[in-house]
């Protein structure tokens, strides 16, 4: 694998990436391609540096050490190896979008405007022109009768669904889900997922932790599973669900009720 | 009370409404001004800062206008009353809004900045559109204390001369010897001028519901 041609063809091209806080490293030489159209799921108990390093992709987190390429541009270091400036980290990260587990919405805004206002703001893009992007996404999330509420008005379930629309107005590279569904009570986890997966089908890049071992099998092409920040297995969701190669990972998936095939 | 009396006092409401008004869109900016810089933490900078805001919080504003006037032509400043007047009052002001604008900021949401910022907002557009519209909802119940705290020590400034609305009953009572009537007129001018903040307030109290999610 030569650099050049991996970060220019990988949607998500991720090298030698470690990260410590304080004395603790949360991620030791992750390595991680994301090809176009690619969903990638990772998985790993709590603590496991698993959202440290989905947060990485965007640089809400940075890591000390290795890069992170989108679309085969360098995020948060520029050419000369500096810190980008915010203008242009901006629009690198502009290229991810993120859906957060606790939505995240933007509680002055309406649901219509929540998802217009990177559109309007960040791309120059028109009202009227982010307005039926906005509604055509908000349909797609089911979520076009809502567009004149608030947040507050909202269930977790719908809320998350704005979020996503939200996250797919900027027409992104690449989606980052950051455990979608863990703050969500359980009768709402289904509609939330049933759009995830609606996205996957339609060949959207994704990125996602999540703890729904069943989902993951069902969307994924590829699994990859953190122990203490370090990847210790990766594989096709067939081969990681059925015959996992590590006791680490057999042991983590009786604990969570390996899922028969979706 | 005679017609030219009603108009004494309603020019000393005006002079009250203008000063005062002009004096709170000094401070309510400057405030926020000074609360963003302090936000960077500039080393010598901060300490001024904090210096200035301690100092102004703790003097009463007649010491501060008596100051502000009769120093003025020593550093050379050709101040009329009304400027040494708005200067004293948004002094005093600026530095109770740098406190309140300040845990505005302390107080927002890491998690919608970050959402802000991932959908490819830079830190200005963030927080110009993110969260400036939902610090000043939540800031406006304590501003408008502030705002009225602010008229209501208005009368501070005619130590130096300024003819406001409290001044004027005893230009009135030193005429009519009744110092009745223009006193209880002046006192429902306040309450009417600090009626219409009070209106302000709880039109942002209505839409400060929406952001308690």
């Amino acid at each position: 694998m030569s650099e050049a041609n991996t970060s220019e063809t990988a949607a998500v091209s991720i090298r030698h990436l470690s990260k410590s806080f304080d004395d603790v490293e949360v991620l030791r030489d992750v390595e991680l391609e994301v090809k176009t159209g690619e969903v990638v799921t990772i998985i790993g108990s709590s603590g496991s540096g698993k959202s440290t390093l989905l947060r990485c992709i965007n640089w809400l987190e940075q890591p000390d050490r290795g890069s992170i390429h989108i679309a085969g541009q360098r995020i948060g270091v520029n050419d000369a190896g500096r810190p980008m400036p915010v203008r242009e980290l901006a629009k690198v990260r502009a290229k991810t979008g993120m859906v957060f587990q606790g939505f995240n919405l933007w509680p002055h805004l309406n649901v219509l405007h929540n998802v217009t206002e990177a559109p309007i703001h960040v791309q120059g893009k028109s009202k009227r022109e982010a307005e039926e992007l906005a509604t055509a996404l908000l349909e797609k999330v089911g979520m076009a009768h809502k567009r004149d509420s608030y947040p507050n008005t909202l269930s977790g379930g719908q809320k998350q669904r704005v979020a996503i629309a939200r996250a797919l107005a900027m027409q992104p590279t690449v989606m980052l889900f950051d455990e979608p569904t863990s703050a969500l009570d359980p009768e709402l986890v289904g509609e939330v997922l049933a759009v995830i997966k609606d996205l996957s089908a339609e060949g959207y890049t994704m990125v996602m932790v999540t703890h729904e071992m069943a989902f993951a099998r069902a969307v994924s092409d590829q699994v990859v599973f953190l122990e203490k920040g370090l990847i210790i297995e990766r594989a096709d969701p067939e081969t990681f669900f059925t015959t996992p190669k590590t006791d680490r990972v057999r042991k983590f998936l009786e604990n969570h009720d390996t899922p028969s095939p979706a | 009370m005679n017609a030219s009396a009603w108009q004494m006092l309603l020019e000393g409401a005006w002079t009250t409404v203008w000063i005062s008004a002009v004096s709170i869109a000094i401070g309510v900016v400057a405030g926020l001004v000074i609360a963003l810089i302090r936000l960077a933490r500039i080393p010598i900078i901060d300490q001024l800062l904090v210096l200035y805001i301690s100092v102004a919080r703790a003097t009463p504003l007649v010491t501060l206008a008596l100051f502000i006037f009769l120093s003025a032509p020593d550093l050379g400043l050709d101040l009329n009353r009304s400027v040494a007047g708005i200067l004293a009052l948004s002094l005093n002001t600026t530095a109770f809004n740098a406190e309140i604008w300040r845990s505005a900021f302390r107080n927002f949401s890491r998690e919608q900045s970050e959402a802000a910022m991932a959908t490819g907002m830079t830190p200005w557009i963030t927080f110009r559109r993110i969260m400036l519209p939902q610090m000043v909802i939540t800031s406006l119940p304590g501003l408008v204390n502030e705002m009225s705290f602010l008229i209501k020590g208005s009368p501070a400034i005619a130590v130096i001369g300024i003819v406001d609305l409290t001044r004027v009953t005893n230009r009135i009572s030193a005429v009519t010897y009744e110092p009745l009537p223009p006193i209880l007129v002046a006192g429902a001018l306040y309450m009417a001028i600090i009626g219409c903040l009070v209106w302000l307030q709880r039109l942002a109290e209505r839409r400060a519901n929406r952001l308690a999610m």
